[in-house]
This record gives structure tokens, sequence and C-alpha cells, in this order.
């Protein structure tokens, strides 16, 4: 035994529960790893379709173009007539709809001035069949369902559609959210299943170290003093599990990221992390050890309250 | 504490019409009915499996009795909540019979449990501690794990832990049963001097020997009840 001449110099050990030695201190830290690491790279993806749809909705969708096919008829003045009969059909209709903040027909000026690069000046449009346009003025961040519009649309007017890019747009914006919201119930999966893991290890600890618990118990401990101890030892592991969990993470996402470049360019470009983002999936450890250890001290605190 | 001086003298424990059993056998103590005074000691005896460890566990909070009332410092144990009773605990020190310290850590460190969970300064936790252990002549194995240590050293420490915090109340477990007849009326007077000071004191004990060197009334278990046996006039008489 090492001789401690001066009292002041003992270090009084913190864990009076040997927590150090618990067997399901591993099961612990590789279950916490794996939950991390796929709660992180599932967060990437979140984050991810996040950016997207919002740079896809902000820049495209703050207003659309309605078009009306012209009615090709013999009699060429009943035929813009008519045209213009389903214009203002689809006109009335836009104009009633929520969302919408204004609609405005082109007027033949406009339209001509559309169509100079094609057909050049001196050119009476009067007399071609050209579909005719609404401008449509979204209200900002309106929810608009442009299946259901684009469907109301034809039946009023066989003749008006909605422009088609922005239709296969909100397709794939449906999509994506309907991905981000699996997403999301996969990230409440995880957490479930890691705090359930540690409510299960915490309480077998528990059972293995009555002895010194009922000691403590006796000293005058309070339930929080040995709960803290139990928050503290399993918030370490958590920590250290995370780590390990996100240094696997990092790079699988920037392997998955590589790999969805190689997709279409254009719209998965638009899936960037920004650092912001980057920053919540590497606080993840620190996240994870927070949360364990929480779980262990109200999970210690609760099965002690059946105790005397 | 001194305005209960007045016309009765306080209560440290009362127990009424306490019974206790274990799981659904049969009843170990019945009907037991007991009024320990602030500052009085005395002794516990009784056969083998008469349940003096049962009742003392009542007395220092880890089991509540089967039926009756149990009331520690005045506070009924059936209805005080966890935290207060932790706080109460804090004024009690026990002696196990089988010592319960924590074995990977040092007697240095079991000695001063009572005092950390107090959260007492740390410098003086060590002085206190040192002192103590010193006195109980464990000088040379302070930083021993107690695992490693021999069962009269592990029961020095057990008494050190026990009466570190000098507590209103002592309750020791059959304290002597392991160390030699040197140690032994040293201990004893160490419980004595803390009587002196204050100190309710309870001691378990199989040792006629210890029991007839002091002039301390004797609890005996007998029938699973109680009777007080007073020392010198040999009166026998209910409990009070
Ligand atoms: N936790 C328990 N579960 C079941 N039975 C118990 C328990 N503790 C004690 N008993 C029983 O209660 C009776 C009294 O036990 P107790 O330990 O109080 O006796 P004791 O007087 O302290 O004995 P000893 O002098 O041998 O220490 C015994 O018959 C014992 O078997
Ligand atoms: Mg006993």
């Amino acid at each position: 035994m090492k001789k401690i001449s001066n009292i002041h110099d003992i270090k009084f050990s913190k864990d009076e529960i040997p927590l150090k030695s618990d067997s399901s201190n591993l099961f612990l830290e590789v279950m916490i790893s794996i939950s991390v690491f796929l709660f992180s790279v599932t967060l990437a993806g979140v984050l991810a379709i996040n950016s997207m749809l919002s740079n896809w909705s902000d820049s495209i969708l703050g207003a659309l173009t309605v078009q009306i096919m012209p009615v090709n008829n013999v009699n060429k003045e009943k035929s813009i007539e008519e045209t213009l009969i389903h214009q203002n059909k689809a006109l009335e209709f836009l104009k009633t709809v929520d969302g919408i903040e204004k609609a405005t027909p082109l007027d033949d000026k406009q339209l001509q001035r559309l169509l100079r690069p094609w057909l050049g000046d001196g050119i009476d449009i009067k007399d071609l069949p050209i579909p005719r346009l609404i401008d449509v003025k979204l209200v900002p961040h309106a929810q608009i369902d442009f299946m259901a519009l684009a469907e109301k649309l034809a039946e009023i007017s066989p003749l008006a559609s909605l422009d088609s890019h922005k239709l296969w747009l909100s397709k794939l914006i449906q999509f994506a959210d309907g991905l981000k919201n699996l997403a999301l119930v996969a990230l409440f999966l995880v957490l479930s299943i890691s705090a359930g893991g540690i409510i299960y290890a915490t309480k077998s600890s528990l059972g293995l170290h009555k002895q010194v618990i009922s000691i403590l118990h006796i000293m005058g401990a309070k339930d929080a003093y040995i709960a803290k101890q139990f928050a503290r030892r399993t918030g370490y592991i958590s920590f250290l599990g995370g780590l390990v969990g996100i240094a696997f993470a990092v790079p699988t996402i920037f392997a998955i990221a590589k790999l969805s470049e190689k997709i279409e360019g254009g719209i998965i470009t638009e899936a960037s992390l920004s650092w912001l983002s980057w920053s919540s999936i590497l606080s993840l450890p620190l996240f994870s050890a927070i949360v364990a250890m929480m779980t262990a001290y109200v999970t210690v605190k609760k099965t002690l309250e059946k105790m005397m | 504490m001194q305005k209960n001086t007045g016309n009765k003298l306080a209560s440290i424990i009362e127990m009424q019409n306490v019974g206790i059993r274990y799981g659904h056998g049969p009843e170990i103590l019945s009907d037991i009915k007991l009024s320990l005074k602030k500052g009085s000691f005395h002794f516990l005896t009784g056969k083998s499996g008469a349940g003096k460890t049962s009742l003392l566990s009542m007395m220092y909070l880890s089991q509540k009795p089967s039926r009756g009332t149990v009331k520690v410092f005045d506070h009924n144990v059936n209805f005080a909540n966890r935290d207060s009773l932790a706080m109460l605990r804090r004024k009690i020190g026990v002696v196990f019979q089988d010592f319960r310290l924590i074995e990977h850590l040092t007697a240095f460190e079991n000695a001063a449990l009572p005092l950390r969970i107090m959260g007492m300064e740390e410098k003086e936790v060590k002085q206190r501690v040192k002192e103590m252990l010193e006195w109980v002549e464990l000088d040379k194995n302070m930083f021993a794990q107690v695992s490693t240590l021999s069962g009269g050293e592990k029961q020095r420490v057990a008494i050190a832990r026990a009466v570190i915090s000098r507590p209103e109340l002592l309750l020791a477990d059959e304290p002597t049963g392991n160390v030699d007849n040197y140690i032994a009326p040293k201990l004893m007077n160490l419980f004595v001097e803390l009587n002196k000071l204050g100190t309710t004191v309870v001691i378990a004990t199989h040792s006629e020997k210890i029991i007839s060197d002091f002039s301390y009334p004797r609890l005996n278990l007998e029938n699973k009840n109680l009777r007080i046996y007073y020392p010198n006039d040999k009166i026998e008489m209910d409990t009070i």
C-alpha cells in the first residue's frame, strides 16, 4: 500500500457505486454509437431535403403561369373570341383560389413582346392561333396544392393548363416532403430505442449495485445523490459512444453527397448542408450525452421511489 | 432540542403495536411497544434469530413495520417522504452485523461517506476521518481497500463510519463480535463517551460479559416481544 503522507493529497473516489465495471457499459456504448450514426445520417438527410425545399419554393414557386391553348376554328374572329372566353373562365376561377394574390392576363402587346424574338416586328398576333397566358402571383409562402389546382383548372376549361415544369416540381416537393416526414419518424424511433436501451441498462445496473445503494441510503443519501452518479456515468459513456458514431457518420454523409451529385445535376445541388446544419450534426454526441444523462437520472429516481 | 426538556423527556424512538413479517411468513415480532428516551443507553439481547437485527432495521429506517406505528425523531416513518427519511438517517449512525462497507473503496473513503453525503467541506472531512481512524487504531490501513482488510479491521472501519458524524442516535449490531479482547473495551468506551455527549445508544449483543461490565438496561427479545430488564435491582417490568 502506498504511503500517503499528507491527507490533503487524498482524492475521494467520485464513483462510490462501482459503475465503471458494469458489463452493460459496452452494450450501452455500442448501442449509442450506432444510434448516433443512424441519427446523424438521417438528420443530414432531413436537413438537406429542407434546404432543397426552401430553395425551390423561394425561387421557383413564387409565381406561376397558366396557359390557354387557342381554339382552332376556321373563323379567326370566332376563334379569338372563344379563346378569350376560356381565358376569362380560368381567370375568374383563379381569383377565387386561396393563396393566389393576383391573376393578370397578358394583353396583346405583352404577348407580342414575348413573341418578338421568334416572330419579329410587324406581325399582328390577332391573325395567329397563339396561346394566351395568365400571370399568377402567389401570396408569399402560400401552401398551394398544385396538383389539385391543375385538375380544377382542367375541369373549368379544358384548354387551360398550369405550366408543366411547376407541376413536376410540386410533385417532387411532395415526394421530398414525404421522405422528410419518414426520416423524422425514423429519428423518433432511433431516439426511443436508445432511451429504451438506457432505461434497461440503468435498471439492470441498479439491481447489480443494490447493496452499495442501500448503504448510501442508510448513510442518508437522497435519491438524487445516487441518480447523479448514474447520470454522470451514463452521460460519459454516451458521449464516447456518440463520438464513435459521429466519426463513422461524417464520411458516410460525404459519400452519400458524392453519390447524389452523380444524379441529374441542378436539383440535388440545391441540397447542400449549411454550417448550421453541420454544427447541429456535430453536436449530436453532446446531445446524446445529455439525453442519456436525463434518461438515466429519471430512471434511477423512478426506480428508487419504489423502495424504502 | 432544549425546548423538549420541559414536562416530558423527548422520545427518540417510539413504537406502538409494531409487527414485522417477511413476505407471507409469520410475524417475527409482534405487538412491540417501545419508547427510547433521548440520551438513553440500552443493550438489545435475544437468541439468534429472535429479531434483533429486524428491530434495529426499523430504527435505522431501512424497513417499515408490517403493522403499527414507528416514530423516529418524532416522524412517523409510514408517512415521511423519501427525502425527509434521508435527512433523518443523517442523524443516525449504524454499525451493521455484516459491516456493509463499500468493498472497492478505501477504509478512509468508507469512513468519510456520511460526512461527504452531508456535503461537509472536504478539508474538514479529511481531518475528522483521519483522527477517527487513528483512534480505532487503523492508521496503517487507512488507505487500504476494504476488501483487503481482516474482519476485525472491517468492524473498526464500520464503527468509525457510524460515529464519524457524531449522530444523535447510534445503533450497533454486534459491534464487537469480530475484535479481540484488547480493542473491544476500547470500542465500548467510545460508545459510552458518545452517550455522555448526548447520543442515544442501542447495542445488540450476545456478549454477557459486555452487558455485565456496564450497568445499562437491557431490552430482551423473547416470544416475539420486548421485555426490559434493569441491571441492579433486577426488576422485571413491561416495556415502558
Ligand atoms: N430479509 C429477510 N427475509 C426473510 N426472513 C428474514 C429476513 N431477515 C430476517 N429474517 C428472519 O427473521 C428472523 C429474525 O432475524 P434477525 O436477523 O432479525 O435475527 P437476529 O436476532 O438479529 O439474529 P442474530 O442474533 O443471529 O443476528 C429470522 O428467523 C430470519 O430468518
Ligand atoms: Mg442479527
